[in-house]
């Protein structure tokens, strides 16, 4: 028994060593940037009557995520908008990121939805597996990366140009810093906003620089300090955080993470907090300001249109603010610092007429130098190799060859760790 | 006789172990315990939701049966539910309480996940999926035999130990997927999705029926090993009294460590299966609370394999079923997992009917007390 | 006289068909050390359990300062005044004494440590105890922890203090240390009742002294004008006959030699110190002792299942003649050697037999490794359970029922049955008829002569003297697990053996 176990044990080292040398061979391919690629042409969608329409779908948590729960809320008011039953709209939560996902849309299909959407990254793979199970079911996915790429005719990513929202919620709270400073709350070297993101990764980087070039855009003392909790969902891990924030000095928190640890906290606290998704004035009276979201209710009645009328859904589609797919929610005047909607409204005109850009490499500097050029991993073909320039005219690009966010700069000068 | 009244008042109800239940009477209890179950549950959905109970009831059926594909998705989680409960039945059977099946189960996926990502299609397929296998079983073994090493030199708790080596298990899956898939929001995906190099092979166009097979046959090999081996039976004698197993010359050590290594070795298949048979990906969610239903899985059944067949069973149609319901009815999944709860605590909670009585003292007792 | 503080009156109590306590009384006055005194299974705990308020008596009566007494549980005992310090301590380590001290009890004013400390150094300067109220538990010694014991039963007022077999755990010194403090609290007028089987400790400490035996009680003595004979005799009682078969050893020869034997126990302490003895074919060597004076560790060792410290075990088998050494060896490489030794343990389900399993799968303990196949083999196991449920007449639905479902004379039978079938040349069995009823025991005494008969060496642990004088050959007597005499089972008395158990002391047997 043990020469036996011995044997089996030293045969798989000597397997694990030898394939792991011959793994090594990579293609020499050169590094195709996202214009060069062949890109996904999205198929027609099979027109159904009012009654045959039916949509699918898969959240990651339930709705006490802040991130599902838009999801959920854009799905049913969409549902209310169109007049479809309950029967047509079917939502399964607390679908993991495996085989799970891949079942769910196999049991929506069994169920005639002519249209899927799953809502997590990790979701994609699996999404695409279906896609190529069922051509005649269109499936739709947020924050994919791979549509563009997939040849996958009715597999789709959606995402929209949150950065923008970001950056209004970011000016809210750099009216708030200010209006600190001016009262002499706090001296202007303490403006120091807290960040709680929920991985360091592309789409949790890009919403906390568009947030922070808003914020210095009203309050150019501000800072931030920024702490991961590698979790999208962790009540605990989220409070614990917002806490330490505060305890180190922090004045203002905003988060990108789906629970309501970190706006219960701040409220505990009496600390000013900036949210995502969702309103956070129920949980923070006192204390929330304002939310960004993106509003997914436009896609959703888009993409059931799509089947109603036989049209086409874009392969990689991303909303933008002008088409109302970004949005604020309702501001909380009690903690708002004063005009902040007088604010918000200029800014958001100028950034839908395009007089302001988010990006603009003027307005920050990424280790004391302007960003000239940036090469960003937008062809998502597994190889993390950086392939397409996304710094175009001084401005850097987001979202606009690929909807999910590719900037991935940590940090620009004022972001620390 | 110098007594008064006072002193020899019995309570009012005393339990009593009973000496043996006929068994039409233990699956009479059980029966009942059932049906109370869905009337308590009845009783809640009228209350919250003011559904049909009976409505609710079927499509939790549906959920779980209603389709050969519902059918398929039932017997593929029957059977990794079955082959975790299989892979702890040694270790409980000798009183080794490991509740490290989660963890072990994870370092086996996580191994054959690291065969997958290195090899992508530099070997062959049958070679990558033995390799695969190999090395799941292997890292299974080694995950078990550090707390059984540690229990049986130095008498550690294995409770604690095996829990603890759950956690190292979850963060060294986290870590390797961020070695893997660098700046990501530890997601693995699929690995190998277009070569599908390391996946194991449909069987008459089924996905998960290798999976199925090979825990099929498992189970009846446990059943095989544990009632009519040798060494199942050393399992048996250290489970009923280590005391005894030393009277008789059982070396106890190497029967907790060997105990320990098949489960381990167990726990390892069921990562490679949940892995290269069903989900292509590694991530920390891989055993997703199996390690531990598994346990409860294993109980019910009174650690007999082949029963465990009935009890996975059961815990799995819940589970379907409370999936069906939530989405059928638009419920929170708390709701669906309440109903199971429910159901699960009057079945294990009818255990203690059968196991023991409970006596009323009636008034003829009391009279007869007196005399 | 005055009125007893506490006074018994045909107490009887009945646990099943055993009858515990039969028509016991006994009377203690305040101001005096009362020892109560007999044999292992005399009825002597459950008796002080009664007043305690952890049993109810059957029968009989129970008056406390002249007034009868309901004490249906330790609290209603608490408020008679009684308070019984118990063999095994049941303080909360990592507590202090102090907080020990006052645990479970319910006072009406607030917790308050510094003044509970304060009334304990009260008690512990009134008596002279040594102890500081701020260690904690798992830091103190087992005297220390008696200590605890004793200060929190007086903390809550207790007139009448029973200790149960309060030196069984001390050091020489320590017993004398807590013999004065008895004495000073006897002085301050408490009652003390002091469960005790050593001879020399009661007449040092008691004032008077009730025996009792087998559940009876014998009479109550003044220590003052008894002697220790008289106690033996009380205690174990005129030579019963039982009319056990003894036949002449047939041509005994040595089969086992022990010589210089030690075996030390977890905490170092030497429980076999220097045995000696051979035990011969065609004979029964009784062993005789008080309860933990090292049986059972001789026999394991024996068995290959306790670490020997010094000494040796020498086998002489009788078919090949060579001399074989079994220290060192386990049970296994033993039973390898071709020597048959069997041993009934004195734990039946604990190390015997597994309990859950069936008496078919207990007969497979000692056989099932036979054969070289990975399965086990099941049909000689069955043949043999169905024999000896025949043969032995166990009651049993049958024999796939679990032991532990068994009475225990059934159990005892299963056990010895299964030991006796691999024809053994030595055969140990400790304690094989405790707890089993006349008609089982004469079956196990008969088993045990039949292996006599058949040329085996058996050697038996018994409790019982006059089962120990009619069934064995010879008789050796161990204390602190040293040999107090070896002597003829045709001529020994029981005052004799009793007398032989009873005298060791702590630290080796007195000369």
């Amino acid at each position: 028994m043990k020469k036996l176990i011995c044997a089996v044990l030293a045969f798989v080292l000597l397997l694990a060593l030898v394939a792991c040398g011959e793994a090594a061979p990579q293609d020499d391919k050169k590094v195709q940037s996202i214009d060069e690629v062949e890109k996904t042409v999205a198929s027609a969608v099979k027109k159904v009557s009012k009654e045959e329409v039916k949509i699918g779908l898969i959240c990651l948590h339930d709705e006490n995520s802040t991130y599902d729960n838009n999801f959920i809320q854009a799905l049913k008011d969409a549902q209310a908008e169109l007049g479809l039953s309950n029967d047509q709209v079917l939502i399964k939560t607390g679908i993991n990121e495996d085989d799970a996902c891949l079942k769910a849309a196999q049991e929506f299909v069994d169920a005639g939805c002519n249209i899927i959407f799953a809502d997590s990254f990790g979701h994609e793979t699996y999404m695409i597996q279906a896609a190529k199970e069922f051509p005649d079911v269109q499936f739709c996915h947020a924050t994919g990366t791979k549509a563009q790429i997939s040849g996958v005719p009715n597999y789709h990513t959606a995402f929209a140009d949150i950065y923008e929202g970001r950056f209004l919620a970011g000016v809210a709270a750099g009216m708030k810093l200010q209006e600190m400073i001016d009262s002499g709350k706090i001296t202007a070297d303490k403006a120091v906003i807290g960040y709680i993101g929920a991985f360091d990764y592309a789409e949790v980087v890009s919403g906390m620089t568009s947030f922070f070039l808003g914020a210095r855009y009203i309050c150019n003392d501000a800072t931030m300090k920024v702490t991961y909790t590698n979790s999208w969902f962790d009540i605990a891990k989220e409070k614990e955080a917002a806490l330490n924030l505060i305890n180190s000095g922090c004045v203002l928190i905003s988060q990108h993470a789906d629970s309501e640890g970190a706006p219960k906290a701040c409220e505990e606290k009496g600390v000013p907090n900036v949210a995502y998704n969702i309103s956070t004035i129920s949980m923070g009276p006192n204390t929330a300001i304002i939310s960004s979201k993106i509003n997914w209710t436009p896609y959703f009645k888009m993409i059931i249109n799509a089947a109603l009328e036989g049209g086409t859904i874009p392969t990689d589609f991303c909303g933008t603010m002008k088409d109302g797919y970004v949005e604020l929610t309702e501001l909380n005047t009690a903690v708002a610092a004063e005009g902040t909607q007088a604010k918000l409204d200029e800014v958001k005109a100028k950034l839908i007429s395009g007089e302001l850009e988010v990006y603009d490499t003027k307005t920050f500097t990424v280790n004391g130098q302007e960003l000239t050029t940036y090469k960003a991993d937008i062809v998502d073909n597994g190889d993390f190799v950086p392939d397409s320039e996304a710094v175009k005219n001084g401005v850097f690009t987001e979202s606009s060859d690929r909807s999910a966010p590719y900037f991935d700069i940590k940090y620009i000068d004022g972001i620390s760790e | 006789m110098n007594r008064t009244e006072k002193h020899q008042r019995e309570p009012l109800i005393h339990i009593t172990r009973r000496a043996d239940i006929p068994l039409a009477k233990a699956w009479l209890i059980r029966l009942a315990a059932i049906v109370s179950a869905l009337i308590v549950c009845s009783l809640l959905i009228v209350a919250i939701t003011n559904y049909n109970p009976i409505e609710v009831f079927v499509k939790m059926a549906e959920g779980s049966l209603g389709s050969p594909r519902k059918l398929m998705f039932l017997l593929q989680e029957l059977s990794m539910l079955l082959c975790i409960s299989v892979a702890v039945t040694p270790a409980f059977k000798m009183k080794f309480w490991n509740l490290g099946a989660e963890g072990q189960v994870l370092v086996g996926g996580l191994a054959s996940a690291a065969c997958m990502f290195y090899a992508k299609d530099s070997i062959p397929n049958a070679l990558l999926i033995f390799l695969m296998l190999a090395a799941g079983i292997a890292s299974g073994m080694i995950w078990a035999l550090i707390p059984a090493v540690f229990k049986s030199v130095w008498g550690t708790n294995e409770s604690l130990f095996t829990l603890m080596m759950n956690y190292v298990a979850m963060q060294l899956v986290a870590f390797f997927i961020m070695v893997w898939v660098p700046n990501g929001s530890n997601v693995m995906g699929i690995i190998n999705m277009n070569s599908q190099n390391g996946w194991l092979p449909d069987l008459f166009g089924q996905k998960y029926l290798i999976n199925i097979i090979i825990v099929f046959i498992l189970t009846v090999v446990m059943f095989i090993y544990l009632k009519y081996s040798k060494q199942g039976y050393e399992i048996s004698v250290v489970g009923g009294s280590q005391n005894t197993a030393r009277y008789i010359g059982i070396d106890v050590k190497k029967v907790i460590i060997r105990t320990m290594l098949i489960s381990g070795a167990i726990c390892g298949l069921a990562g490679f299966l949940l892995v290269s048979g069903t989900n292509h990906t590694i991530s920390k969610e891989l055993a997703g609370g199996m390690g531990f239903t598994a346990i409860m899985v294993s109980w019910l059944a009174k650690f007999n394999p082949l029963l465990m067949i009935v009890t996975s069973f059961l815990i799995v149609f819940l589970q379907r079923g409370a999936g069906e319901i939530a989405t059928a009815f638009r419920l929170n999944t708390s709701v669906a997992d309440i109903i199971t709860g429910i159901i699960i605590f009057f079945i294990i909670g009818c255990e203690f009917f059968i196991n023991y009585k409970i006596n009323f003292r009636t008034s003829k007792e009391r009279r007869e007390a007196k005399q | 006289m005055a009125t007893a503080s506490i006074e018994l009156k045909d107490i009887s109590k009945r646990f099943g068909r055993i009858l515990a306590n039969d028509k016991v009384c006994l009377t203690a006055y305040s101001g005096e050390i009362l020892a109560l005194l007999g044999e292992n299974g005399s009825g002597k705990t459950t008796l002080m359990n009664m007043i305690s308020g952890i049993y109810y008596p059957d029968e009989g009566q129970i008056l406390i300062n002249g007034e009868e007494a309901v004490i249906r549980s330790p609290k209603e005992a608490f408020d008679y005044g009684i308070g019984m310090i118990h063999q095994h301590f049941k303080l909360v380590d990592i507590f202090s004494a102090a907080e020990n001290i006052v645990l479970g009890l319910n006072e009406h004013r607030r917790y308050n440590l510094k003044e509970i400390k304060a009334r304990v150094s009260e008690i512990i300067e009134k008596y002279g105890f040594e102890l500081d109220p701020s260690k904690k538990i798992y830091d103190m010694s087992v005297s220390e922890k008696q200590t605890v014991e004793i200060i929190k039963v007086l903390y809550r007022g207790a007139d009448i203090l029973i200790l149960d077999e309060p030196t069984a755990v001390l050091t020489l010194q320590e017993i004398q240390k807590l013999f004065e403090i008895l004495r000073r609290m006897r002085d301050d007028g408490k009652t003390i009742i002091i469960i005790t089987h050593k001879l020399q400790e009661v007449l040092e400490l008691s004032d008077r002294v009730t025996v009792l035996r087998k559940g009876r009680y014998i009479g109550t003595v003044d220590t003052a004008s008894t002697s220790e004979s008289e106690l033996t005799e009380m205690m174990v009682g005129k030579k019963i006959s039982l009319n056990i078969t003894r036949t002449e050893p047939n041509n005994p020869t040595d089969r086992l030699t022990v010589s210089g034997l030690e075996c030390i126990d977890r905490d170092g302490r030497k429980v076999i110190d220097g045995v000696s003895f051979t035990a011969r074919s065609g004979e029964i060597l009784g062993i005789a002792g008080i309860a933990g004076s090292g049986q059972r560790e001789l026999l394991e060792a024996i068995a290959g299942l306790q670490h020997i410290q010094n000494g040796s075990v020498v086998y002489h088998d009788p078919k090949t003649g060579i001399d074989e050494e079994l220290r060192g060896k386990s049970p296994i490489q033993i039973r390898e050697l071709g020597v048959r030794l069997s041993f009934v343990p004195e734990d039946r389900l604990g190390m015997g037999l597994v309990g859950n399993m069936d008496i078919i799968d207990n007969m497979m303990l000692r056989s099932y490794k036979r054969g070289r196949s990975m399965f086990v083999e099941r049909k000689g196991p069955k043949d043999l359970a169905n024999t000896i449920i025949e043969q032995l007449e166990v009651v049993t639905p049958s024999a796939e029922t679990p032991v532990r479902k068994l009475s225990g004379g059934n159990v005892q039978k299963v056990l010895v049955g299964r030991e006796i079938s691999a024809s053994p040349t030595v055969l140990m069995a400790a304690y094989p008829v405790r707890g089993l009823d006349i008609n089982s025991s004469y079956a196990i005494y008969n088993l045990l002569n039949d292996q006599k008969k058949n040329g085996a060496s058996v050697i038996f642990v018994g409790e019982d003297l006059d089962v120990l004088v009619e069934l064995c050959d010879r008789i050796m007597v161990i204390g602190s697990g040293r040999i107090m005499g070896i002597l003829d089972g045709r001529t020994a008395s029981k005052n004799e053996i009793g007398f032989l158990m009873t005298k060791s002391q702590h630290g080796g047997p007195a000369e």
